[in-house]
Formats: structure tokens, C-alpha cells, sequence
């Protein structure tokens, strides 16, 4: 048995540069990049052969860096956050009230407004402590569903039911007479909505659209799914939470401080939402109370369409992103297509619905396969 | 052997006796029947004994259609009968009164007992004829004292749930009736009221199986008795021929094999110390273990073993009463504690507490240690798999990576896993709770042999097993327990499974004696 091991190890080190690829995306994430190119494919070849026309418009770089890249940061940022507690065996329903809270606490620090502005802790018109002050919001909000949760032993989803109202009503409560605190004038704060990198970079035009840099959005998004793809798969604590979503009893009983580990989750997915929300404070050039409502359902698509299981220990990061993607890219091409917003709700909601289910059919078919085996 | 033979010539049976012949079942790892063949006649009263996993429960279910045997075949007066379901098994007359019955909450007893046939009368329930019937049958068997037909089915005891299961049988013609260990939740007096029952169905001609551990009840009310062990049927004797040592001794009578190796030798050095614990389970409970020794705890399922584990490992409170290790008295408030102070448990079910099935053996095997391997938050990769590999090697666990998913392995080399990751953690007590149940028979050899290797290196074991064999061939000392009390202490060369069965039945023994001195009295 020993030699057979080592053969198969050996095995492992001698992949080939596909086998090592499928190692870095994890293999549970190709059918993602399947799909998503079929997607593609779809938008932009398949639509004009059944008369729809827009299709041709999806591979420039005005529709991919204009567009796309913008339109799925926020989402993605929701999502990530949402990532961690769904891996976790829970689910936080409450992240689109968060960032909501985020937003208007965002702006009220910037401008000195509303109850966050009439502290006088974050010194006004500075970008940093604006941004501070709406993920604080965020953090705590996520304190406060972890201790929910941990405390109370409330069932998650119930618990940030709960909050999602709470925190949508306290969103209106920072704001000055739960009026949207305008931030347009605040061209610091605005840029990280609207800002550009590499716009000088030498690249060439794409069907004859010129490259007019990265968003700045899109590069926060790119470094928190790197950050949170390192926090879930090197750091004791992502591994503490793939352990209590698989088994919750083995964990605590391999000494891992359960709840303390429920709460940093919700914090983290709260704090995550609250940077959203100052994201969206700075791409509405308002900080509006009602500017996260919402965001949950996208978020949610993405994290089970990514692969994580419903029941959490399953599921990484990365999937996480490829299925952000995926959301972006069918509502993007829907609009170049000119599906109205309605038929585009359809179709999202189709697709979570969709998601779980195959992740469903992969738990059931998975467990076939191995009673079969055992006999 | 010839003796079990000579029962099985049907000709004698009388007629509505239940032929059970060459009845196997096997499930994955076990043979949990074993080529049984016995008759349960009508007009008599037969009992199951065995040892926890004798096959009593197996047999049970198979009988009720809850499990179908892999060969052999059942029949009443030569007609074949075969039970894809319970249900087509309570229409063949025949029926299993578990522990807990089954009983509609919201719905009075008559309901409840006539669910399915309700009397009624234009399309709706007559209530007054379905009444009357029900308290003349109660009437009949002598119940109309303790169970009315008004009574909702939330309200009742576990004894009238019970009665409530049985006149369901008697109203639906059964002709065999078991009872699954009836009397666990009855007081002595209705205990008095089902013997006269049984008594009475048995007079009326029905075939009667009764399960029990109460040797006791066995003997005052049984005619014949079939002991079971290893899924084997050992001997069917008339009650009359057999007392409770008997008994015992054929329940467990087996021989010791030699693949206990004690090499281990125990230091003088004390390393745990227990003394007066005492919480919801445990009263007053004291031991200690020696570096280097191997501590078993006997007992029936239920004497608060895996409790007790628990408890030291901060996974359960304890009311009061010190933990000492090296000495010191420790407070430990959760495994979390248990861990940093140099205690392992590998708990008793593998799969619901022990391991994350679906990640891999990679992160299994270093669930406990990647506290110890992180720095700043990281944990260093290149060490954890190097531990990880290391242990998993010596455990000689059998998987094709370490990235396998570890629900896809053999429950061995699951369990190999588990000790991995507390050889990984280099505990100074390691608490063992049944570490070989549900593998294999080669697995369960290895393991043995890595018992002694730990002791050997100085470790102090707690190994909490229910097979009497393991626990006599690898502990030094046995601790026995009885409903959440220590009954026993044992040095390795007292051991025999008769005392430890006698001491881990202490109660039910002290119980049976009770009854037999008021029955000689009422005799005088």
C-alpha cells in the first residue's frame, strides 16, 4: 500500500500545465468557465442568428470596462462577504440593509451630516475616515447579527430577517431627516466610483473601441476577492469555518471556538457590505438610505451559483467570482439585447433557483455514488 | 448444539407458531444475523437476551418487515410469509411493540387505537359506538383503570402509549406480538398489570417475544428463553432449566483471541485524577489514570461512559468535583481548555462528531493542530502536511491522497484518521470512546496494536468500549460503570466478562433479588 502511495503522489507532481490550472481554479470551478463561455457565446453569437441585435456590442471596451466591470462590483463585494457565512453553514440576509447603513454613514462623515456627521469622530471631507466610518457601521451591524445568532441561538436566516429591517430603518435614522446626503461636490470620494487606472496603458482598440482604463471600482473588487481568496485557504480562521460548515460538532470538539468564529463570519460580511456601501455612496454621488435595498438577492445567486453548499463546508472564493461574472455578464447582455429589467429579475431568480438545485443534484448523485460503491 | 436442533421439529408446534429458519443479515462491516432458526409458538411466552449488537433488535426488525434478511425464510403453518413493510407485516397478524410507540398526538385513545376503521355513521364519526367498543375491550384486558378512551394521545405515559400500541395489535387479530424491553419506563405496578396481560394473550393462544434485559422479568414470566450473541442463535432453553448467572454466562461466553499484545508497562506517575464528579448524569464518580496505562470503562449503553468523556473533555458541565492533571487541579470550561491542558477525545460516533466528511484527510487529520501551526493568522502548509503525512503514515491509513474526501474511505481507515489527528496533537491523556466500533476486524487488530504503542510511550489512555473482549485483553485496570455511578474497579487479572456483565447490571441484579425474596415470601 505504501508503494502505491508513492506512485500516486508521484503522479500528482508530474501534471501537466491543464491539470495545474485545474489545481489553481479548483476543478469544482471549470463547469463555471464552461458555462460562462457558453454564456458569452450565446450573447454574442447565438443572439444574432435568432435576430437579436446588440450582441456584436459586448466585446468592446467600452461595454467590458464601462459596463460590466463596474456593474458587478458591488454585488461581488456583497457576495464575498456573503461567501464566508454561507460556508459557515449559515446565510445573512441582512448585507443589502448593511450597506444601505454604510452608504449614508459614508457620506455623513464626509460631509458632517446626519447623526454619524453630528459625532464629530471622523474628521469631515477626508476620503479615508468616510470609508472607515461605513465599514465600522458594517462591522458592527455584523456584531450585532453574530451575537444574535451566538446568544440568542436565533436561526440565521430569521435573525437577519430581522435585521434586514432593523438596519433598513436605521439607515434612514443616520440620515438628516432620513433625507439622501448629497456627496457630488466631493470629487476625492466621487473618484473611487468614477476614477480610471492604466489609462495610458498602450492597448489596442477593440472593435474599434479605444482603452480608457480600469475602473477604480473594479480594482477595490479584484483586491477583496484576492484578500478573502487568502483569508478562506491560509488562515486558521478559514479553515475553522470550512470545518464548523461541514461538522459543527467535530469542529468544537477539535477545540475550535465555535461561536466566537460564527460572529467574526457576520462580521466580516457585514464589514464587507459596508464597504459597499460607501462604493455606492460614491457611484450614486449620494449617500441614500435606500441604496443597498435589495443587493442581497444578486449576492446570494452568486455565492450558490459559485458552488458553495447550502448547508456550508463546501465551496471556495474563486467559485464565488466566476459566478459574479456570470450574473454581470447575463444582465450585461440582456440590456445590450434590450430584455427589459423585468424579464432580467426573471432570469436572475430562475438562476439561483437553478444554482441550488445543482448543487442539490451534485449532493444527491455524490452520496448515490458512494452507496453504490460500498456495495 | 443437538438440543437446538430437536426444537425445530414443526411437527410438535402447535398451529399459528412463527417458523423462523436460516435467517441472515449482514450490513456493512458486521453480520448482525447469522443463520438463525427458531420457532415462536403460539400459546407460549419466548424471550430474546444478548449483549448490546447480539442481534436482538436485527432479529426484531426483521420480523416486523422493517428490514429484509439477505436468506432464510419466516412461516406460520407452512404458509411463506415475506414483509417488504411493517404494514404488510401487522395485516399477517404479526406485530413489534417498540419502546417508543408510535401515537397520534392530537387524537383521543379510541381514535388512536381504531385510526383507519372508524365507525361511521352518515359520514360522520359515531363517536358513542367507537367509545362503547373501546371501553368494553379495556374492560376485557383488565385496563379500564388506567386508559380511557377520551384521553388524548399527548397526555399519556410511555405505558399507556404502550397499551395503546397493543390493543391496536389485539383489535386488528394479531397473532404474534413482540415487546421491545416494555417495561424500561413502567413502575412495579404496571409492570403487574402487563405481566397479567401477557399472561392472559398467552392463554388465548398468541405467540409472545419478549425482549428485556431484566433477567428477573425474564425468568418469573417467560417459558422459554433464546440467547443470542454475535448475531448467533447460542441455545433456546425452557426458563426452568436456567438462573440469571447462567444466563450471563451464556451471553457472553466467548473466547479471547490473541490479538491483544499488552507490552505497555504502567509508570507509578499519576497523570489524571478524577474525584467526586458529580453532574446530570454522574454520581460521585472517582478514578485516575497512570502514564503509560490503559484504562478501560464498562458498562450497558446508557451508564454515562461517553458522558463522562465529555465531561472531562469541558464538552459537558459537571456540577461539581475536581479534575487534577500532574497533579493540579485543573477547571476545564471547554474542549477548547481540554486541548491547551494536554486532553484528547475521540469521541464515540465517528461520522456525526468526529469527522468533517466532506473536506479532506488532509484537513481532518490537522483540525486539531492548525492552532499550533499558525502564526499571525497563517497557518504554515508545508509543516501541517508534513505532520499530516507523518501520522497518516503511521496509522498505515489506506487512501489514495491526502486531498481524498474523507467520507469516500472505509470507516477503519475514517477511525485511523481520527487517532492521526490526536497523535498529531501529542495529548497527555487521550480518552478513547469506542474506537472500534463499526470496523473491520483487521482495522480493529491495528488499532489495538497502536493502543499498546501509545501506553508505551507514556501516554494514559481511557478506552471506553462495550466489547468485553477488547476491554479484558488491552486495559490494565477496568473501571466498570451502572446508571452514572462507578460499580466496579478491576485489576487485569480479575477480569472475566461475567464480573464485569454482573457489575455493569448491578441495579438490575440488586432488582431481580428484590423480587425474588417478595415472591418466596408471598410463596410462604
Amino acid at each position: 500500500m505504501k508503494q502505491n502511495n508513492q506512485n500516486e503522489s508521484g503522479s500528482v507532481n508530474k501534471k501537466n500545465a491543464f491539470g495545474r490550472f485545474l489545481d489553481f481554479i479548483g476543478s469544482e470551478n471549470l463547469s463555471l468557465i464552461i458555462a460562462l463561455v457558453l454564456l458569452i457565446f450565446l450573447i454574442t453569437v447565438v443572439s444574432g442568428w435568432v435576430g437579436l441585435a446588440g450582441g456584436n456590442k459586448f466585446f468592446t471596451w467600452q461595454n467590458l470596462l464601462n459596463s460590466l466591470a463596474q456593474a458587478i462590483v458591488i454585488s461581488g463585494l456583497l457576495a464575498l462577504g456573503e461567501t464566508v457565512v454561507a460556508l459557515g453553514g449559515f446565510m445573512d440576509i441582512s448585507i443589502g440593509s448593511i450597506a444601505s447603513c454604510g452608504s449614508v454613514a459614508a457620506a455623513g462623515a464626509l460631509v458632517g451630516s446626519g447623526a454619524i456627521g453630528s459625532l464629530h469622530i471622523f474628521p469631515q471631507n477626508n476620503v479615508f475616515f468616510s470609508i472607515l466610518a461605513g465599514v465600522v457601521i458594517g462591522l458592527i451591524a455584523g456584531l450585532i447579527n453574530g451575537m444574535i445568532v451566538t446568544k440568542l441561538h436565533v436561526n440565521a436566516v430569521v435573525a437577519t430577517l430581522g435585521t434586514q429591517a432593523a438596519f433598513a430603518g436605521a439607515a434612514f435614522m443616520l440620515a438628516p431627516d432620513g433625507k439622501p446626503i448629497g456627496v457630488v461636490t466631493q470629487q476625492n470620494f466621487t473618484w473611487l466610483a468614477q476614477g480610471r487606472l492604466f489609462q495610458n496603458a498602450n492597448v489596442p482598440a477593440l472593435n474599434g473601441s479605444k482603452w480608457t482604463g480600469i475602473p477604480v471600482l473594479t480594482i477595490i473588487l479584484l483586491v477583496a476577492v484576492i484578500i478573502m481568496h487568502v483569508v478562506m485557504r491560509y488562515t486558521s480562521f478559514g479553515r475553522a469555518v470550512y470545518a464548523i460548515g461541514g461538522n459543527t460538532t467535530a469542529a468544537r470538539l477539535a477545540g475550535i471556538n465555535v461561536n466566537s468564529m460564527r460572529v467574526r463570519m457576520f462580521m466580516i460580511s457585514g464589514g464587507v457590505a459596508g464597504l459597499a456601501g460607501v462604493l455606492l455612496a460614491s457611484r450614486t454621488t449620494s449617500g441614500n438610505p435606500i441604496n443597498g435595498q435589495g443587493l442581497e438577492m444578486q449576492a446570494m445567486t452568486a455565492v450558490f451559483l459559485g458552488g458553495t453548499s447550502t448547508s456550508g463546508g463546501k465551496g471556495t472564493v474563486f467559485g464565488t467570482f466566476l459566478a459574479v461574472i456570470i450574473v454581470g455578464v447575463l444582465n450585461n447582455g440582456m440590456n445590450l439585447l434590450g430584455f427589459n429589467t423585468f424579464v432580467q429579475k426573471v432570469a436572475l431568480g430562475m438562476l439561483l433557483v437553478i444554482a441550488v438545485a445543482i448543487s442539490q443534484y451534485r449532493v444527491l448523485h455524490a452520496e448515490t455514488v458512494r452507496k453504490s460503491s460500498k456495495k | 448444539m443437538e438440543r437446538k436442533e430437536d426444537n425445530l421439529s414443526s411437527g410438535i408446534n402447535p398451529p399459528g407458531t412463527l417458523e423462523i429458519r436460516h435467517i441472515s443479515k449482514a450490513f456493512p462491516n458486521v453480520q448482525a444475523l447469522d443463520d438463525v432458526s427458531l420457532d415462536i409458538r403460539a400459546g407460549e411466552v419466548l424471550a430474546f437476551v444478548g449483549e448490546n449488537g447480539a442481534g436482538k433488535s436485527t432479529l426484531l426488525k426483521i420480523i416486523n418487515g422493517d428490514y429484509q434478511p439477505d436468506s432464510g425464510t419466516m412461516s406460520i403453518d407452512g404458509e411463506q410469509l415475506s414483509f417488504p413493510n411493517p404494514y404488510i407485516a401487522h395485516k399477517a397478524g404479526i406485530r413489534v411493540i417498540y419502546q417508543e410507540p408510535e401515537i397520534i398526538s392530537g387524537v383521543d385513545v379510541a381514535e388512536n387505537i381504531w385510526v383507519g376503521e372508524l365507525p361511521m355513521k352518515n359520514g360522520f364519526l359515531d363517536r358513542k359506538t367507537l367509545y362503547a367498543t373501546v371501553r368494553k375491550s379495556l374492560q376485557e384486558y383488565g385496563f379500564d383503570g388506567i386508559l380511557q378512551p377520551e384521553m388524548m394521545g399527548d397526555q399519556l405515559s410511555a405505558a399507556q402509549r404502550q397499551l395503546v400500541e397493543i390493543m391496536r395489535a389485539l383489535k386488528s387479530g394479531v397473532r404474534v406480538l413482540a415487546l421491545d424491553e416494555p417495561t424500561s419506563s413502567l413502575s412495579d405496578d404496571e409492570v403487574e398489570r402487563l405481566f397479567k396481560l401477557v399472561r392472559q394473550l398467552r392463554s388465548q393462544g398468541l405467540a409472545i417475544i419478549y425482549v428485556s434485559h431484566r433477567l428477573a422479568e425474564i425468568l418469573t414470566l417467560c417459558d422459554r428463553i433464546a440467547v443470542l450473541r454475535d448475531g448467533r442463535l447460542i441455545t433456546v432453553k425452557p426458563a426452568a432449566e436456567l438462573d440469571d448467572h447462567e444466563i450471563v454466562h451464556l451471553m457472553v461466553g466467548r473466547e479471547l483471541k490473541d490479538i491483544f499484545n499488552r507490552t505497555h508497562i504502567v509508570s507509578d506517575r499519576e497523570v489524571l485524577r478524577v474525584e467526586n464528579v458529580n453532574s446530570r448524569w454522574h454520581h460521585d464518580v472517582n478514578f485516575h489514570i497512570n502514564a503509560g496505562e490503559v484504562v478501560g470503562f464498562s458498562g450497558l449503553i446508557g451508564a454515562g461512559r461517553s458522558e463522562l468523556a465529555k465531561v472531562i473533555f469541558g464538552d459537558l458541565k459537571k456540577e461539581s468535583g475536581n479534575i487534577y492533571l500532574d497533579g493540579t487541579d485543573i477547571s476545564i470550561n471547554s474542549p477548547d481548555d481540554a486541548i491547551s491542558k494536554g486532553i484528547g477525545l475521540a469521541p464515540e460516533d465517528r461520522k456525526k462528531e468526529g469527522l468533517v466528511l466532506i473536506r479532506s484527510v488532509l484537513e481532518n487529520a490537522s483540525l486539531v493542530i492548525v492552532k499550533q501551526l499558525t502564526k499571525l493568522g497563517f497557518v504554515n502548509r508545508k509543516r501541517e502536511r508534513e505532520i499530516a503525512t507523518q501520522f497518516v503514515d503511521k496509522m498505515n491509513v489506506k487512501t489514495p491522497s491526502l486531498e481524498q474526501q474523507i467520507g469516500k474511505l472505509s470507516g477503519g481507515n475514517q477511525q485511523k484518521v481520527v487517532l492521526a489527528r490526536w497523535l498529531a496533537a501529542k495529548p497527555k491523556v487521550l480518552i478513547l470512546d469506542e474506537p472500534t466500533r463499526g470496523i473491520d476486524v483487521g482495522a480493529k487488530a491495528e488499532i489495538y496494536k497502536l493502543i499498546d504503542e501509545l501506553a508505551g510511550e507514556g501516554l494514559a489512555i481511557m478506552f471506553i468500549s462495550s466489547e468485553l473482549p477488547e476491554i479484558i485483553g488491552l486495559s490494565d485496570r477496568v473501571y466498570v460503570m451502572c446508571n452514572g455511578r462507578i460499580t466496579g474497579e478491576l485489576a487485569h487479572n480479575e477480569l472475566t466478562e461475567e464480573k464485569l456483565l454482573e457489575l455493569s447490571m448491578v441495579d438490575e441484579l440488586a432488582e431481580s433479588a428484590k423480587i425474588k425474596n417478595t415472591t418466596e415470601k408471598v410463596n410462604l
